[in-house]
Formats: C-alpha cells, sequence, structure tokens
C-alpha cells in the first residue's frame, strides 16, 4: 500500500499512536538506567526557607552517606514562589506563565545547596545538563542537585480547580527517580511523614506509616504533605513504585531511609 | 521564616498561599478570583502533522507553505511540528532496547525539531524564524514583524514525561505541546492539519465504514471511548480542564483551502469543542 508518505520501516510504521492496540502492544519490560541512584528531594517550605538551623544539619548527613550512596538532590521552591505566584495570580498570568516563574525559586535555592555541597564534589545541573550529563557527572563527580520543579515551564498543565502548577518539586524529583530506575526517591520534608490529618492543626493526628497510593487517593485528605498529582504518578509508575517521605529536621532520618529502614512513611503505586 | 502577618504587601490570597498548603482545595479555588490575562489573542497555533504531512514531502509540505504564505499578512500563527514515520522507527527501537518513557521523549523531540528545521528552510525566504521553547519570550516580536514563528511541537518534558496508562508510548507529544502553546498565550484557535477531514467513527484508512464527525464535544467523544481518535487523548483531558481553548479544529492539509477557512473561522474538517459552562468540565 502506498499512502504517499515516505515510510521508514518500523513495528509502528504507518500505524496511529492513539489506537488503543497499537499502544496496548508496545507494552514491554522498561530497563533502569541508573538503579544505584537514590534521588533525595529537599523540601522548599520545609527545610530551605529555615536556613542554616535546619538546611546544614541535613546537607552534612547527606555528605555523610556519600561514600554509601549515590545521590541526586532535587530542591523546591519554598515562600518566594508562593510570593511570585501571589503577584502573577494577581496580574491575571496563566498556569504555565505562573509555572515559568516559580521555577526560578527552586533554581536559587538549588543552586545554593549545590553551594554549600560543591566543596565533596557535588555539581548543579540544569535541565538540559540532566538530559545530557547526569551519568558522566554522577561518575566524575560525586553527586549533583538539580532544580526539583520540572521543565513543564509554558507547557505547564491547567489545574482541575484554580490555577496554581500541579507539578511542583515532589513530582519532579519523583520524575527524576522513575525515569532512571532510581533505587529509591526520598522526599525531606518538616514532618514525620503522612497522617490522618494534619498535625499541625490537629494533635491527635496518627502517623501512616505504608500506604498504597491509589488509597490513600479514595481518602481525599484535604491536605497532604506532597503533591497530589505524585500519586497518580505512582499509579502509572514502572519502576520507581515509591517514595518515602522523611522529617529532614531529626537527625539520622535520611541515612536511616538511604539505608532501607522503615521510617516515615512509604507510600508505593 | 516571615510571619504572615508582617506582610504588608501580599494580597489576602498572597497571605493565604504564604502561609496555608497548595494542596488545599479551598485556597485553589480562589486562585480563581482574578480573570485571567490572554497574552497573545490575535495568535493562531497551528500544528503541522509529522506523518500526515511532512512525511510525504514536497507533494503535501509545498502546497501548505504556499496556503501559509499566503495567510501571513492576515492571520498570525505559530507553527508546530509533528514527528512521524522516523518517531516511530526510533521509539520502536528504543522500546526493544528498554528505556523508559522520559527517553522516549528525547529522542521523539529530536524528529519534531528535523520536521521544525525542514519547515523554516522553506518559510525562511519570508522572514519566519525558528525558536525553541528558551527563546519563546521573543514570540510576540517575530509574530508582530513576520506573522508567524516556526517551534517544534514536542513539550519541553523531555525525561520528565510521564508514564502512560497503558503501554510505553509517550502520552504527551505534538498534539499536546501545540495544545498547551495554545492555551498559555490565550490563542484565537488552535488548528491541526493532518491528512483526513478530521475525526471518524473509525480509522477511514483502514475502514470504509467509517463516517466524518463535522462537531462533537469533548465530553461526547470521551464517553465513546473509541479505539482510535485523531489525536492524543491528553489534548482532550486538558480540554477539560483548559482556561483559554474552547475548542480545536482538524482540517484535511492535502486538499487546498482548508487551513485557510479554518483560520477564517468557518467550520471545515473536524471541530471539538468543551461542551461545559465557563470553559471547564
Amino acid at each position: 500500500m502506498n499512502d504517499g508518505a515516505q515510510h521508514v520501516v518500523s513495528r509502528l510504521m504507518r500505524e496511529s499512536l492513539v489506537d488503543k492496540k497499537v499502544i496496548a502492544g508496545t507494552e514491554s519490560a522498561v530497563r533502569a538506567i541508573l538503579p544505584a541512584l537514590n534521588v533525595v528531594q529537599i523540601g522548599g517550605l520545609s527545610i530551605m526557607d529555615r536556613g542554616h538551623s535546619a538546611v546544614l544539619p541535613l546537607l552534612d548527613e547527606i555528605v555523610a552517606n556519600q561514600g554509601d550512596h549515590t545521590q541526586v538532590v532535587g530542591v523546591g521552591p519554598g515562600v518566594r514562589a508562593r510570593h511570585i505566584l501571589s503577584v502573577g495570580l494577581d496580574l491575571g498570568l496563566p498556569t504555565g506563565a505562573l509555572a515559568t516563574l516559580a521555577a526560578k525559586s527552586s533554581a536559587q535555592n538549588a543552586y545554593m545547596v549545590s553551594c554549600l555541597l560543591a566543596n565533596h564534589g557535588f555539581v548543579y545541573l540544569e535541565a538540559p545538563f540532566i538530559v545530557q550529563l547526569l551519568p558522566a557527572m554522577l561518575a566524575a563527580a560525586r553527586g549533583a542537585v538539580f532544580n526539583g520543579i520540572p521543565p513543564y515551564d509554558l507547557w505547564e498543565h491547567p489545574p482541575a480547580i484554580g490555577k496554581l502548577p500541579p507539578h511542583g518539586s515532589d513530582a519532579g524529583s519523583y520524575l527524576i527517580g522513575e525515569v532512571f530506575g532510581a533505587r529509591s526517591v526520598i522526599l525531606v520534608k518538616d514532618v514525620d511523614g503522612l497522617y490522618d490529618a494534619d498535625p499541625k492543626t490537629n494533635p491527635g493526628a496518627k502517623l501512616i506509616p505504608e500506604i498504597d497510593a491509589a488509597k490513600l487517593k479514595r481518602m481525599a485528605l484535604p491536605t497532604l504533605p506532597i503533591e497530589p498529582v505524585v500519586l497518580d504518578l505512582l499509579t502509572r509508575a514502572r519502576l520507581a513504585k515509591s517514595i518515602r517521605i522523611v522529617n529532614g529536621l531529626k537527625r539520622g532520618n535520611l541515612t536511616r531511609a538511604l539505608a532501607g529502614e522503615a521510617i516515615g512513611t512509604l507510600i508505593h503505586g | 521564616m516571615p510571619q504572615e502577618s508582617d506582610n504588608a504587601l501580599l494580597t489576602e490570597l498572597g497571605q493565604r498561599l504564604v502561609g496555608g498548603s497548595l494542596s488545599d482545595a479551598a485556597i485553589q479555588r480562589a486562585t480563581d478570583a482574578i480573570p485571567t490575562h490572554a497574552i497573545l489573542p490575535w495568535v493562531n497555533v497551528v500544528k503541522i502533522g509529522g506523518q500526515s504531512i511532512m512525511d510525504r514531502g514536497r507533494s503535501a509540505v509545498g502546497p501548505v507553505v504556499s496556503e501559509i504564505v499566503a495567510n501571513l499578512k492576515r492571520h498570525k500563527m505559530i507553527l508546530g511540528t509533528g514527528a512521524g514515520t522516523r518517531a516511530r522507527h526510533v521509539y520502536s527501537l528504543a522500546i526493544d532496547l528498554g528505556l523508559p518513557v522520559g527517553v522516549l521523549t528525547v529522542l521523539g523531540t529530536a524528529v519534531a525539531w528535523q520536521n521544525a528545521q525542514m519547515l523554516q528552510y522553506l518559510l525562511a525566504e519570508h522572514g519566519i524564524a525558528f525558536l525553541e521553547p528558551e527563546g519563546f519570550a521573543s514570540l510576540p516580536h517575530y509574530l508582530m514583524e513576520r506573522g508567524a514563528v516556526i517551534c517544534q511541537g514536542m513539550p519541553p518534558y523531555k525525561l520528565w514525561e510521564q508514564n502512560p496508562d497503558v503501554g510505553r508510548i509517550p502520552p504527551q507529544r505534538t498534539d499536546t505541546g501545540c495544545f498547551l502553546i495554545a492555551e498559555v498565550f490565550g490563542a484565537r484557535r488552535m488548528i491541526y492539519v493532518k491528512d483526513e477531514d478530521g475525526l471518524y467513527t473509525a480509522d477511514p484508512k483502514k475502514d470504509r465504514n467509517a463516517t466524518h464527525i463535522p462537531r462533537i464535544s469533548v465530553q461526547e467523544l470521551l464517553a465513546r471511548d473509541l479505539d482510535d481518535l485523531v489525536v492524543e487523548r491528553a489534548v482532550l483531558e486538558l480540554m477539560l480542564n483548559a482556561r483559554n481553548i474552547r475548542e480545536i479544529q482538524f482540517v484535511n492539509g492535502l486538499k487546498p483551502g482548508q487551513l485557510t477557512a479554518a483560520l477564517d473561522g468557518e467550520p471545515v474538517g473536524t471541530v471539538i469543542y468543551n461542551d461545559a459552562a465557563g470553559g471547564r468540565a
């Protein structure tokens, strides 16, 4: 059959990539590119905005684990992103513009973290360099720091409610773990994990040590310590099938999480 | 940490954003209070298909280029390109090698980029520039000066692309990338140029009994749960949440005049529209 197009012979030649049968036919195993990698996401509001009293002990712990674990460190934006979201919303800017603006705040935080870890061989990698250079940098350098917010920029999805960009630094760090087939994705926050109610307003709230992402979504808690979109990503996980939330204000928690101990909350897909 | 009470510079919403959780639905709803500013309300986003147009070479691309040139003084256009057969080849190979969706997205982006470069060589004599996502801040200037710019259609997600529900093919490709450009800029129209007259009840290339659908709501189309579609499913899902783009149009680039008619607002091809009041499902 000659349909007028000049084709390259392949299994998907002339096929509609939207066809459900074609899509189902591509189901097969995925290889982990960097299976020894650990992604450590440092919260913006929860850790960075607290300054040296919270940040430096955590970075010491990252350095202390450098010999045993390969770590890439994602960093979240914090209060400056909240401020520019506020100004941007007031000016009527759309979600894609807000996402582009907020990503600069986490880039600043990531750059500061990379300066504090530079002495130990960590490098700061912008998104294009994650794509091109991360494996080489991990082999030559001794770790890397990246902007936790994914490079969706103007192409950020409009959310179901309101205008806030749905993919923040939790989603971006998780997606790095998933694409490289990382050993673990650890989200470092200022709470001990996930509770059945907000522990900041409800002293009777109970810690949930382990939960399924789909089940957690069904619980429809009014607030979560992570971006809700991460739960959707986890239900479609191929390689990074869980995330762990730990309290970075308590010394030793990150080390225990890196060692695979049941600390904080494990959410699996 | 700053206290929200000392922040007299912040709006009331700003104080809630600084102090509260961004996953709180009440705060999310409050962000809808101010109407969205349409950044480029006069621009049209036109996606030129990869397999459907570019892979056909001169016989299909030539007339489409002529029609774009004829419309340069009448309509401002962001021209995005699809990927096509080389993407199908590289996806097949990469899937066989066990590579993840994020890597396939990097590979597919290169194919859409090649097509965008070729299109730009054909339009260069009319002063049409190619812009990478990083250069999009210059879009308004090029559009005002020359009436059109070219970009590759893939969203810049690269390694950060999300897994599909089923299979290994990146779910958000060039249809999605072009749609999101139209949405963020508050564009006048989103037009997809393909090699069919629009949407059919089945793939007209494979099923002779397929009938044409001139106009359908995104809600109904999703409810029909067709095995095959004229557009990536991600676009239909995003349409439900889109604030600016109320409808998208599909025209046949092999039939001269259809793109012009769509740019003029005529109902050629197929229009998929959002049936929900207020632009949201």
